[in-house]
Parts: structure tokens; C-alpha cells; sequence
């Protein structure tokens, strides 16, 4: 029945059994493992190679046979469960955190968690980007309870250990010669936002990351300013918002209903 | 900042002249130098993202072109039925960007929720055709259009096939009323892989009912002493199948025809070079039948 | 900023600010646009068999076998070729080990 050999197939492909599918293949010309061989070496290269297009610097930092490898791995592991390649990896830094041959690197999982965020912003979808005379219309007193809208294609990605930004900066693959860099120079928070249609992929201070974090979740003006001050005494409020106010960051505003 | 969907497109038939796959590093080509092609196709699964730069250069390009929607992931051939939520994702697609022709394979890759990412090959018998046809007729319904279904390359056979596959092709056409996209380098390398000739299987397929022909490159793999074509769309088309192309062309008058190109992607112009050599063979075919866009024929006087 | 009791004034000054500072957001122009439409950044969905027998680096292999991949630290990989982009940083860099299948 289709049912079964399509089930069969499903496990071979993955990396499982093979010997039911094996079974239905007639043997001809070549042998039903050679024939079958053409369709599990497709399902998992093709597969890798999605996720080697999607997370271009950790394919650099671990070297290719590494990655072609672990992504084999995952792939088996966690193959797609929706037919678009460009939606397909978002699971990839999670595995490599906790894969074992890769638990001499630490820093993986937020470097690719940096790589999705950036694929992921990319496919979100067009909205207009939050333009200043939305707010200097406002009155004075409505700016502190004012909630910000984030732009669909906003992503905060916050290391709690690694350089995660000066990683992928220097590790670029059309930088021929990356320098050495220390991963314990401290954590790194960056925000991918999508001005226009380019994807940019900005540092941001340990204030403005917490400023961004509880605007995203939906806390007003005044409290995420003083809790991104908490957090980074020097926190330049103006400088931050004219910076997310050039890269897009935010959609509209809304006043709080009180 | 944005660019938001601002383009109302009406459908564009698909001429019968040679078109191309519209492939990423092409497209910026595409917008700059507007090449003279006479359509384009475009993978459906690929435009499936909420917004963003792709979509915004499909939009400008469709400006310029006739497109087809060709579609690699809705597994036609499962067992378990079609996915709603892509089928409704695919019919958003296509009433933005009202395509000319919509397509798919014969073919699964979905398994228990799972994609497989290949077009993974069905044994050819009365259940397989049931399940395939119950497929094609709710893809048609979801889509509000009729499609074109595309015979596969295959690398295996299975013993409990019953049908020959020109015959399972021709059946899927009779029973759901949809078009067929005769893919003459997949009948060329499946040919080759199961050993049998061509010839009767474009003597089976009812020429009436096929809208598009597919012509791509593939490559030659030795398993020991044995070639074995892989459909790798990877290489210039083979001249057996320039040669097949001309062969159905002859049965089938002048109809749209693709030249794709997916591995190792050369310059556009080599592309373009491809499409005129495909270009030429139509204007020799076309002195015969004359047919219209959807495969339904117009019989010249 | 040296108080954490923002009040409204600071607030309007710190958005005026930043408002001015920008002036309004301008539009993307066409050749701005036409940059953007050369970036990939994902996987694409084809119908190719592109890596279904082709043995050169990044492809699989007509007989890959997850079982014969042995991944383990590089400071015992010193296979010819491996690549070591990331030294110096500090960590040990990951490395294969084992049979290799596509050599």
C-alpha cells in the first residue's frame, strides 16, 4: 500500500532502516541500495545545503565537512515540517548547543541564533517603518505611557556570554583573513532590523538592548528607558531612539489605554 | 520605508515561445537588463515568505513578463493528503502575482507532516493513481484553476507497478481534466535509468492536454560499469534531448517551452543562449499547430 | 541621564531630539532596491536532484552513512584540508575525524 511504502521511504531517507524500502525497489541495472542512494543522498544534501545558506558564518567558523556533517545530523533529526526552504533552520542553533562533538565552542548556538534572526527578518512581513512625526505630534505628557509597535522584521538576539556580534562580523566568508577574536571579550546584543529591504545587522549597548527588549514586550516609554538606565547608567535615551528611528526598528505607537 | 504590494497584475497567458526559470543570482540581471525572453517560471515555494526583497523583485520583474508558477512542494502523490495551509498560501501566491500557468509534479514529498525536499517517485498502480487524482482535483479546487501536472526523472522502479508511466500520466489528465507539462529531459533520463525508448511514451501522452514542455540539463553518473542520468539541472541541455524536444514539438505544434537551469548556475546569457536554441526549434514546430496558452488547442486552419 | 525618574520634560526633550535628528525617513530609491534583490540568505527550493551522486566537497555520496562520521575536537584532527578559520580564538576548533565517505 502506498501508505506503508511512503512510510518506508520517510525512514530510509532520514537516516533509518532502509531495508523495507529497499524491498519494493526492483533490482535492475544498478542495485536498489545504488537507486535509492540517489534519493536519501539528495533528501539530506539538498536539506544541508539549505541550512549552509542560511547560517554562513558558522559554516566558517566549523569549517565545511564539520558543518555538511552536523547538518546531516539535524536534519535527520529534525527534518522540515513545512515545504519552504526559507522557513526551514530556525531549530539548527538550539542542536548545535547541544551537540556533543560541538561542546568545545560555546558560542555557537547565539552566533546561529544571530544567523536565523537575520533569514528570519528577511521573509517577515512589509510594514511601514515608524516615521519621527509620529511621535513629535504626540503631546509631552502622552510620551511616558506611549507603547511601541515592533517593525515585523525586528529581531533582538541577546548573547548572556559571548561577543556574538564581533564573531560574525569578523567571520564573514568574503573576509579572507579573519582575526583571532577572544570570545570571553564579553556579551554582545545585537538588533536585525530591515530598513527599506536591506537586512542590517547593528550592535547594540547593553541599555539599548534591554530598552528594545521591554519595548518589544510591550512596556511604555518611560518604564523601559529607566530600565534600560538600570542597566547601563550612561544610556543615551535620544541617541538610541534616532538610531531606531533611522534602522526601522519600530512600526507605529500606540497610546495606553488607561 | 517600505515597499508594500502595490502592483494589481492581470494574467498574462503564457506565450508559446521558449521561456526561463527565473533563478536568485538572475535577478538582478533581470531587473537591470530586462532580457528577451518570452516568459519566466518561478519555483511557487520560494515566494511563500511574508515580505521582503524577494517578493519585491518578483513584483518589479512580473512587471516586464509573463509568469508561470512552478511548484516543488505540495506532494501531489501523498498518501495523506494535501497540506490546507500551503494550498491556501499557494492560492494567496497566485492571486497576487495571477500567473499564466500553474504547475506541479507527479510526485510525493511530504510524509507524515515531514518534507522530504525531492521529488520522490511513486509506484504506478490503480491505488497510487486514486490517491494522486483525489490530490490534483483539491489542488485544483483550492486554486480555483486548472494545472498542469509534470511527468518525473526517476532513478527506481517498483515491482508492484502495474501501469506504464506515459499511461499513468495520460489517466491523471483524463480523470481530473488537468494539463500535462511534458518534461522532455525527464522522459529522456528515466528513459536511460529503467531502460526503455522514448518514442512510445510520446505516442501515449494525449498531446491535447499538455501545456508547457521542460527541457533542462542532467548528468552522467557511472556506478561501476553502468550510467545512470541524474536529473541534476546542472549542465547545457543534451543534444538526445534537443532532439526529443524536436520530436514532440512535431506532434505538438508550437507550445511554451522551459529552459531551466538549478546546479551550478551560469551567467544569464548562457541561459539565454539555451533559450534561443529552444526558441528556434518552436518556430520550425510552429508552422503546424497553432495553440493557445493553456494547453487547450486551437486548431489552425 | 543621570536620574532614573524620567519625567515627562526629559522624555520630550530625548524625542525631539531624536526626531530632528533624523528628519522624516526617506524612501528607498531603485538602485538602493535592486542591492537588495541580490542577497540569498536561504535555502531555495528546487526541483534539481543536485546532490544526489555528486562526490566533490559539500555533496553526499551514493553510499553516505551517518555511521561512518566520527566528529570529535580538532586537536586530534589533523586530516590534510581541514580547515581551522577560527584559530586563535581561544576555543578548541571542532574538526572530523573518520572515514570520509565523499574522499
Amino acid at each position: 500500500m502506498l501508505r506503508d511504502l511512503q512510510t518506508q521511504f520517510r525512514v530510509g531517507l532520514l537516516g533509518g532502516d532502509a531495508a523495507p524500502a529497499l524491498a519494493s525497489i526492483e533490482n535492475d541495472v544498478i542495485t536498489p541500495a545504488q537507486r535509492f542512494g540517489i534519493y536519501r543522498n539528495n533528501v539530506l544534501g539538498s536539506l544541508a545545503g539549505a541550512l549552509a545558506a542560511a547560517f554562513p558564518v558558522i559554516e566558517r567558523l566549523v569549517g565545511e565537512r564539520f558543518f555538511r556533517a552536523a547538518a546531516r545530523s539535524f536534519v535527520q533529526q529534525s527534518p522540515p515540517t513545512v515545504p519552504q526552504l526559507l522557513a526551514y533552520g530556525d531549530g539548527f542553533p538550539a542542536f548545535l548547543e547541544a551537540f556533543p562533538p560541538a561542546q568545545s565552542v560555546r558560542y555557537l548556538g547565539d552566533v546561529g541564533r544571530l544567523e536565523w534572526g537575520r533569514v528570519d527578518s528577511m521573509f517577515a512581513a512589509d510594514a511601514p517603518a515608524l516615521e519621527p512625526s509620529a511621535l513629535t505630534s504626540l503631546p509631552p505628557e502622552a510620551l511616558a505611557d506611549l507603547l511601541f509597535a515592533a517593525h515585523p522584521a525586528t529581531r533582538l538576539i541577546r548573547s548572556a556570554q559571548f561577543p556574538i556580534h564581533t564573531i560574525w562580523q569578523v567571520n564573514q566568508p568574503s573576509n579572507p583573513d579573519p582575526r583571532p577574536v577572544d570570545p570571553g571579550l564579553g556579551a554582545e546584543a545585537v538588533l536585525v532590523t530591515r530598513p527599506g529591504l536591506a537586512v542590517e545587522t547593528n550592535p547594540v549597548t547593553p541599555g539599548d538592548a534591554v530598552f528594545v527588549q521591554c519595548l518589544l514586550q510591550q512596556q511604555p516609554l518611560a518604564a523601559a528607558a529607566e530600565a534600560a538606565l538600570g542597566a547601563e547608567p550612561d544610556f543615551d535615551l535620544q541617541g538610541a531612539l534616532a538610531a531606531h528611528l533611522g534602522r526601522g526598528t519600530f512600526s507605529r505607537v500606540m497610546q495606553a489605554s488607561r | 520605508m517600505t515597499t508594500p504590494p502595490s502592483t494589481e497584475f492581470v494574467v498574462d497567458p503564457i506565450p508559446a515561445s521558449a521561456g526561463i526559470g527565473l533563478r536568485h543570482p538572475h535577478v538582478t540581471d533581470f531587473v537591470t537588463r530586462r532580457p528577451p525572453v518570452g516568459w519566466i517560471e518561478v519555483h511557487s515555494e520560494n515566494y511563500l515568505g511574508a515580505g521582503g526583497p524577494r517578493l519585491a523583485a518578483l513584483e518589479q520583474i512580473r512587471r516586464d513578463y509573463p509568469l508561470s508558477c512552478h511548484g516543488v512542494g505540495l506532494s501531489l502523490g501523498s498518501w495523506e493528503g494535501l497540506n490546507v495551509d500551503h494550498l491556501a498560501r499557494l492560492r494567496a501566491l497566485f492571486d497576487r502575482f495571477q500567473p499564466g500557468l500553474v504547475s506541479e509534479h507527479v510526485a510525493w514529498s511530504v510524509q507524515d507532516g515531514t518534507y522530504l525536499n525531492d521529488l520522490l517517485p511513486l509506484p504506478y498502480t490503480e491505488e497510487a493513481l486514486t490517491i494522486l487524482c483525489r490530490n490534483v482535483e483539491q489542488a485544483q479546487e483550492a486554486f480555483g484553476r486548472r494545472i498542469l501536472v509534470e511527468n518525473p526523472s526517476s532513478y527506481v522502479s517498483f515491482a508492484e507497478s502495474t501501469i506504464p508511466e506515459w499511461e499513468f500520466m495520460a489517466e491523471t489528465s483524463r480523470r481530473t481534466g488537468c494539463g500535462l507539462l511534458l518534461d522532455v529531459n525527464n522522459i529522456h533520463v528515466s528513459a536511460h535509468n529503467h531502460r526503455f525508448e522514448p518514442g512510445p511514451y510520446l505516442d501515449a501522452i494525449p498531446l491535447d492536454m499538455v501545456g508547457e514542455v521542460h527541457v533542462a540539463g542532467h548528468f552522467v553518473h557511472e556506478f561501476d560499469d553502468q550510467a545512470i542520468l541524474i536529473d541534476d539541472h546542472g549542465a547545457p541541455v543534451a543534444d538526445a534531448v534537443w532532439a526529443l524536444l524536436r520530436e514532440a514539438l512535431r506532434r505538438l505544434g508550437s507550445v511554451p517551452v522551459l529552459v531551466e537551469w538549478d546546479t551550478r548556475i551560469p551567467p544569464l546569457d548562457v541561459l539565454l543562449a539555451e533559450a534561443e536554441k529552444a526558441q528556434a526549434l518552436i518556430d520550425i514546430a510552429s508552422t503546424g499547430r497553432v495553440r493557445g496558452d493553456t494547453g487547450a488547442p486551437v486548431h489552425a486552419s | 541621564m543621570a536620574t532614573k525618574t524620567l519625567t515627562a520634560l526629559t522624555l520630550a526633550a530625548a524625542v525631539g531630539g531624536a526626531a530632528a535628528a533624523l528628519g522624516t525617513t526617506g524612501t528607498v530609491s531603485a538602485q538602493d532596491m535592486v542591492k537588495c534583490y541580490g542577497i540569498a540568505l536561504a535555502g531555495q527550493n528546487d526541483c534539481a536532484n543536485a546532490a544526489g551522486t555528486h562526490s566533490c566537497a559539500g555533496q553526499s555520496t551514493v553510499d553516505f552513512d551517518g555511521g561512518e562520521w566520527k566528529l570529535v575536537p580538532a586537536g586530534s584532527c589533523n586530516e590534510p584540508g581541514s580547515e581551522e578559520p577560527f584559530a586563535g580564538v581561544g576555543g578548541t576548533i571542532p574538526g572530523l575525524e573518520g572515514s570520509d565517505p565523499n574522499a
